[in-house]
Order: C-alpha cells, then sequence, then structure tokens
C-alpha cells in the first residue's frame, strides 16, 4: 500500500490527481444491480465501480466523507440554486481512511459507492417490497452478452447481500 | 503535498509567452472516461470518475468525484465500435432530456439513421468547467 499524503484541507481534485499518478487503478468485478421503483418499465441499472476510485478508496485518505456529497445534493436540489458554495465539505472535511470492498469505513467501499451514486430512495428502501432492488453481484453473474438488455430486470436468482447500509 | 510552487504567472525561459496559472487550471479537463459499453459494460480508464452506471442500451451515466460548482460544464464526446457494419453512421451525445448535475451526465450512443441506441466499445468523453 502507498502512503498517502496527509490531504485535509487540500482541494479533494488535487487528491484524486496525487492518487490517479501514484496508485495503480484496480479493476473490480463487483457490480450493484438496481432498479428505480420510480420507473418500473426501465431495465435493471448496473452500477460499475471506476477502477481509479476504487484504488483511491482502498488506499485510503484521498476521498472525503460520503456525508459531504449528501450535503452538496441538498444544496443543488434547492429551487433558487445556482452554484455551489460548500465545496469545501468535500475539501476540508477528514479524508476517509483505507477500505476493502466489505471492511473500513462505511463497512467498505461498496456500500460508500452505493450511498454516493445511487439515490437515497433505492438504497435506503432496497429490501421492501416483494423483491430487492438492488442487489450486489460479481460481473460474473450478470449475462456474458448484451442480448435483449432492455429487459433486464433483478431476477430471484441473484444472490443478496444483507448488510447494505440503510 | 511534497511539494507546491505558488505562482500567479508561467513564462516560458526567454521571459515570453506568459499564461496564467488561472488560465491553465480553469482550461483543464476535470474529469474524463473511457467506456467500453459492450458486453458486461466496463469503464477502461478515467479521472475524477466514481462509477459508470449502465441504464440499458447505449445509456450510461458518469458520477463524478470531485463535483463541478452546477452543472453548466461542457461535454466533449467523442465514440466508436471497432466491430460491426454500420460504425459509420455511429452517433454519441448527450441524453437526450438529460440535464447535467455537478455530479453526474449521462450519454448515450446509437445509430444515427434509424435513431436506434445502440452499445459502443469506445465512449470517450471529457468535461470542462469550473470545480465546487
Amino acid at each position: 500500500m502507498t502512503t498517502t499524503p496527509s490531504f485535509k484541507g487540500t482541494h479533494l481534485f488535487d487528491r484524486l490527481c496525487w492518487a490517479k499518478e501514484n496508485l495503480d487503478g484496480v479493476q473490480s468485478d463487483i457490480r450493484i444491480v438496481f432498479e428505480d421503483p420510480n420507473d418500473m418499465d426501465a431495465p435493471a441499472k448496473i452500477l460499475v465501480p471506476d477502477p481509479n476510485w476504487v484504488s483511491a478508496a482502498e488506499n485510503g485518505g484521498v476521498l472525503p466523507p460520503v456525508e459531504s456529497y449528501w450535503e452538496l445534493a441538498k444544496d443543488e436540489a434547492q429551487p433558487d440554486f445556482v452554484k455551489h458554495t460548500r465545496g469545501y465539505l468535500l475539501h476540508n472535511t477528514e479524508p476517509v481512511g483505507p477500505m476493502t470492498e466489505t471492511t473500513g469505513p462505511y463497512g467498505g467501499w461498496v456500500n460508500y459507492l452505493i450511498m454516493k451514486d445511487i439515490s437515497p430512495s433505492i438504497w435506503q428502501k432496497w429490501n421492501e417490497g416483494n423483491k430487492p432492488k438492488m442487489v450486489i453481484c460479481r460481473k460474473d453473474q450478470l449475462p456474458a452478452t448484451r442480448e435483449w438488455r432492455n429487459a433486464w430486470k433483478i431476477s430471484e436468482e441473484l444472490a443478496t447481500d444483507h448488510n447494505i447500509a440503510a | 503535498m511534497a511539494s507546491e510552487l505558488r505562482v500567479n504567472t508561467l513564462k516560458d525561459a526567454a521571459g515570453n509567452n506568459s499564461i496564467a496559472t488561472s488560465f491553465v487550471a480553469g482550461g483543464s479537463a476535470k474529469a474524463w472516461s473511457n467506456l467500453d459499453g459492450t458486453g458486461t459494460a466496463a469503464v477502461i480508464d478515467s479521472f475524477n470518475i466514481s462509477g459508470m452506471t449502465d441504464n440499458g442500451t447505449g445509456d450510461y451515466t458518469n458520477s463524478i468525484s470531485s463535483n463541478l460548482s452546477n452543472g453548466n460544464y461542457v461535454i466533449t464526446i467523442a465514440y466508436g465500435n471497432q466491430t460491426g457494419s454500420w460504425a459509420a453512421q455511429a452517433n454519441g451525445q448527450l441524453k437526450y432530456a438529460s440535464t447535467p448535475a455537478a455530479g453526474s451526465y449521462s450519454l448515450t450512443t446509437g445509430n444515427s439513421v434509424n435513431g436506434s441506441l445502440n452499445d459502443f466499445d469506445r465512449i470517450h468523453s471529457a468535461i470542462h468547467g469550473d470545480l465546487a
């Protein structure tokens, strides 16, 4: 593991520049499959972790607390939003420590990524209703071809992970 | 950081061709990604992207790590298919009726002749704008 400089107070963009230059990307085979309850006709969506982001998450000391993104999302949802004025929440908060897929802050980077990139309306209620709306799986559990891609739905056969943060 | 230069203006060795560092910072791409939308879609390489969501055939969303200040940034897109008989008809664009957000943007790729969405094996995008 590469030693991350002390980055608190360093702009997140500069931290990501450091990570890109110093860390090797990690191609994870984790996939997060989810369905939007507000658009039941839409096919299942698949979140693919970015390899450079995964390496930054696993090395630690680069990414901001996920709550910073939630705060910025609240600002952006305001009807009078023009531009972000609280970017310091990304830059000045204590960076998150090292994570594996399932250990470390937030219970691992998979949970962090879900809470960052998927709507709370999905991950907070993923297991309500008559079938899961979100599943964490491995790439090889998905169809290898794109045939009928727009008809893909979460199937009962996909293993579910009951440790998803709520 | 290990070392840091704090200057307002850069010049060449002869003292000519000056340029403000703010010009350099403002004009640099703030994020980029190279996606493969075929098979099990994947991110080949990127910068300042946390993940890509495969929304369906020819429909993708990139999530940004270090947010832009708002959704008014510029997105440059290139795309291509290394295989397929209709590659010359390839089209890629900002997703119809979608609005870029400070932390994400959506792209679609497809056939410019019949309007169908299709998966490409090279989907490149870069964004320029102001960081939050």
